[in-house]
């Protein structure tokens, strides 16, 4: 099987503060990591790999040239090739775009079996990019994977339904995008952390490298405003019969979309 | 006098209801539906769309696709819409991708819908970046809050971005139809009200040629998600030594089950026993981020609070007035939380 994981390099969240009462976002440490959802399909595509059903697996990511950090750490992982999609008529990217450029490179690279994706991303958390490329490839999708396995032929899935989960199989070519919290990436190699880096080579494609349709990339959607969530008042008191304020305590709680 | 005029008047102003030429109006929603019950994240989203087609000038259709789901047409006209599109095929018992953006891109295209509204559920997460790719159109995705842009005549949507961190608002200026899906959970059911009427009108697909690309084992799987740890958990209830004996930490695991969150404590309830040692919370144990935080019977010193200070939301409940727990919190309960988490429990159960 032939599997290919697009992944997506974001600013650390954990660098970030952000102040609801000051309506600002703080970056106290630019760091940029491989997203979560990226990792959690990496994991799954490695496990696939030492199940033995895989033949070559290829790292993809759509950014600027520092993304090239996240597909090394892919190749260290065990990604066999890696591909960078660079070029600044793609920075305006929203997720339509994104998916046609990823389609045009993947088609490119003579159809996988198998795309694994995140389902939600750690930064804008759209969950578009899977379902989109599947549609524009013409493959099936399975969306929220939290296990996956394969009999060499057909996959098998455990993913988000209705308010539970259920069991699905289907046969390649597939899109299938993973839960971020469902497989902890493992740890690199050292010796294949280093040979990623010199030995190992990222190749770069530009818009000029993909057959792309200049109407594709103009982007569907304008952002229009930034925005905080209403900060949470301190200080409000209940007092008095507790049957009462136990009551009145998941009235308040509700209203604020805390509990369901 | 001669009144006709405002006849004519009356017949400019109307829209006609079953508009399908050109120009994109009207308002879809498109309904999630068992053969008993129209999910609640689908009604949310109907009373959206009431909200903004009024807004707008404009009609709410609804959008029923499935097997056996016609006997809710009448449902959704009950909760806002004006008129139902019922695809009732037995071939759409099992959802299939291709099949289901083949229906809708069909009747997107011969009746051009304005907007399209879906509830972000996973069924709506799975089809709706896939059908907005078919139409080639944006899609706001997990929305928690649409507005309407009366000047440009444009859907504004919301999202969470940084896990709600931050919001974001944005727009589909040309594409059409906008697209968005809503978070369940942030928009309310609308009331329903029995003496509204709209039509039904059932639609005949041919899907013979959409050959289905899953096989469904189990719709109701027994797979359970891993438990988040304490540090990543949406929702932490803390006991303190103020829950007494067992009985009233039980009230505590209780609580954190219905509220789908985890047990914590202070070193006062590792000391009685009832948590182990990687359960506590402060500066001798785990720094937790909830959003919401509920300390039961916890006094609050500073070895304790201080795991607790990214918390978004506290809830302190404690007898004390004078608890320095009190100070940090954003609801102060000031009463024994052996009688007042019971309460709670009851009331959360209607």
């Amino acid at each position: 099987m032939k599997i290919l994981v697009p992944i997506k390099q974001i600013l650390d969240p954990s660098g970030l503060t952000f102040r609801r009462d000051k309506e600002r976002m703080f970056v106290n440490r630019e760091d940029y990591i491989l997203d979560p959802g990226s990792k959690a399909a990496l994991e799954a595509a490695l496990r696939l790999q030492d199940a033995g059903h895989v033949e070559t697996l290829i790292a993809i990511s759509l950014g600027p040239a520092r993304a090239d950090d996240a597909l090394r750490e892919a190749l260290a992982l065990g990604c066999d090739q890696a591909f960078l999609l660079c070029d600044p008529a793609f920075e305006a990217a929203d997720s339509s775009v994104a998916a046609c450029i990823l389609a045009a490179a993947i088609q490119k690279l003579e159809g996988p079996d198998l795309i694994l994706t995140g389902s939600r991303s750690g930064d804008t958390a759209l969950g578009q990019i899977g379902p989109r490329l599947a549609q524009a490839l013409g493959y099936g999708q399975i969306t929220d994977a939290w296990t996956l396995e394969s009999d060499g032929k057909a996959l098998q899935a455990t993913c988000r339904w209705g308010t539970g989960f259920a069991a699905v199989t289907a046969s390649p070519p597939l899109v299938i995008t993973v839960s971020p919290e469902a497989f902890p990436l493992r740890y690199a190699h050292g010796a294949r952390i280093m040979n990623a880096y010199r030995e190992w080579t990222v190749t770069t494609w530009e818009a000029a490298d993909l057959d792309l349709d200049p109407a594709a990339l103009a982007p569907k959607l304008v952002l229009r405003s930034e925005g905080f969530p209403a900060p949470f008042e301190r200080g409000e008191v209940f007092r008095g019969d507790p049957q009462d304020i136990g009551r009145d305590v998941v009235v308040a709680l509700r209203q604020q979309k805390l509990i369901p | 006098m001669d009144f006709s005029f405002l006849d004519d008047w009356a017949e400019e102003e109307a829209p006609a209801l079953d508009q399908t030429g050109e120009g994109y109006r009207n308002i879809w929603v498109m309904a999630e539906a068992t053969r008993e019950a129209i999910l609640p994240p689908s009604l949310a989203a109907l009373g959206q769309a009431r909200e903004l087609a009024d807004q707008f000038g404009i009609y709410v259709f609804g959008l029923l696709v499935g097997s056996g789901v016609e006997a809710q047409a009448q449902e959704l006209i009950t909760y806002g819409a004006d008129r139902v599109l019922v695809v009732d095929d037995p071939l759409l018992a099992d959802y299939q991708p291709e099949r289901y953006v083949h229906i809708l891109a069909d009747l997107v295209s011969q009746y051009r819908p304005e907007i399209l509204l879906m509830a972000a559920t996973p069924l709506g997460n799975n089809l709706a970046p896939r059908l907005a790719q078919q139409l080639d159109t944006g899609l706001l995705s997990h929305c928690v809050r649409l507005d309407a842009d009366m000047s440009e005549r444009l859907l504004l949507g919301t999202v969470p971005i940084f896990g709600g961190e931050m919001h974001h608002t944005l727009a589909c200026p040309q594409a059409r139809p906008q697209i968005a899906t809503l978070l369940p959970g942030s928009f309310a059911a609308p009331y329903p009200d029995s003496s509204r009427s709209g039509q039904v009108e059932s639609i005949l697909v041919d899907l013979a040629d959409v050959p289905p690309s899953l096989t469904w084992i189990d719709r109701d799987s027994d797979f359970a998600a891993p438990e988040p740890s304490l540090a990543h958990a949406p929702v932490v209830v803390a006991a303190g030594r103020g829950m007494g004996d067992a009985a009233g930490f039980a009230l505590v695991e209780k609580l954190a089950h219905r509220l789908g969150g985890r047990v914590a404590g202070s070193r006062g309830a590792l000391d009685e026993g009832w948590i182990q040692e990687e359960q506590i919370v402060g500066v001798a144990g785990q720094t937790v981020a909830p959003t919401l935080y509920i300390a039961c019977g916890v006094s609050g010193d500073i070895y304790h609070t201080f795991g607790a200070r990214q918390a978004q939301f506290v809830v302190a409940i404690n007898p004390d007035p004078e608890a320095p727990i009190h100070k940090t919190a954003h609801m102060a309960v000031l009463g024994d939380a052996r009688q007042v988490i019971p309460a709670m429990l009851e009331a959360l159960e209607t």
